[in-house]
């Protein structure tokens, strides 16, 4: 299983500098002994907001996304170089995660709450922080000493 | 109490000798009822499941079996405000608690690499199908 995501998001620029700032992005991960699986582009888009990075607003980009595998204290120095980069508006290096298998609990959290398991719960943690009350066996319904 | 309750059939296995007369006598007693009374069979009560059982309700996501990812800004954007660009609740989008917990987590992950705004929605996701209606939620709204 691949290891790492880098989203990666260029400026804009002519195609022939996006290839080589790209072959730039991927180089950084062979020299630091990582191998690339797979390489998406995820197109030239406007940013949803401005972006001001090394010393120009940013309005739109290319979004590129990288899977790769490597040492994990590669990303460190990754995210290092890409952020002093100045072709890259904005990286970052995810872990790859595999779809989730989630088994859907909705069930049990519609039910009213004295049946839900965490409502259960909080109410054994209260009653463990309730003094116990002892019977005083007395036969009088008062307590019969000064207090 | 708990060991009592079931340690007493460990205690009768001992004495195994007088558990196994005991069980053979039963046996025998049951048998010569069984030959007096003909009981017809197809009259007898029928074992099956319940029939008015209700489905189990399952989530939309789970229902589908759709893992949200980051990179899918047009699912995420669906539980995002158009107004503020926040993330709905879980009493407005109806999720579960796990899928909805992973659902939040993809759409910072999406904010912070700048593929989805923080504080906007985008316009062309505007008249995307709705999966919930934000007036109507399964609980009150805290305001």
């Amino acid at each position: 299983m691949p290891s790492y995501e880098a989203l990666v998001i260029l400026r804009q620029m002519p195609r022939q500098e996006v290839i080589t700032t790209l072959k730039r992005t991927a180089e950084a991960i062979f020299s630091k002994g990582g191998f690339i699986r797979k390489l998406d582009n995820l197109g030239h888009r406007t940013l949803p907001f401005r972006v001001f990075e090394h010393g120009i607003i940013h309005k739109t980009g290319t979004a590129f996304n990288i899977t790769f595998d490597s040492p994990s204290k590669v990303v460190f120095d990754l995210n290092e170089e890409y952020g002093r980069d100045v072709d890259i508006v904005r990286s970052n290096i995810f872990k790859a995660e595999e779809p989730v298998k989630i088994k859907c609990t909705l069930q049990e959290e519609l039910q009213p709450p004295a049946y839900r398991k965490g409502v259960i719960r909080m109410l054994r943690i209260a009653r463990k922080g309730q003094k116990e009350k002892y019977p005083l066996n007395t036969g009088l319904n008062y307590y019969p000493f000064q207090k | 109490m708990f060991l009592r309750t079931f340690l007493r059939p460990i205690i009768m296995h001992q004495n195994r000798r007088e558990f196994l007369r005991f069980s053979s006598s039963v046996a025998e007693a049951s048998s010569s009822e069984s030959t007096e009374s003909s009981i017809d069979e197809s009259d007898l009560p029928v074992r099956m499941e319940n029939p008015f059982r209700k489905e189990r309700v399952q989530c939309v996501l789970c229902k589908h079996q759709i893992s949200p990812d980051y990179k899918n800004v047009k699912l995420l954007s669906q539980f995002q405000s158009p107004f503020t660009g926040r993330i709905y609740g879980r009493h407005i989008t109806g999720l579960c608690k796990k899928m909805q917990r992973k659902v939040e987590q993809e759409i910072v992950k999406a904010q912070k690499s700048v593929l989805m705004g923080t504080v906007t929605k985008d316009v062309q996701f505007f008249k995307d199908p709705k999966l919930f209606d934000p007036e109507k939620p399964i609980r009150p709204h805290k305001y």
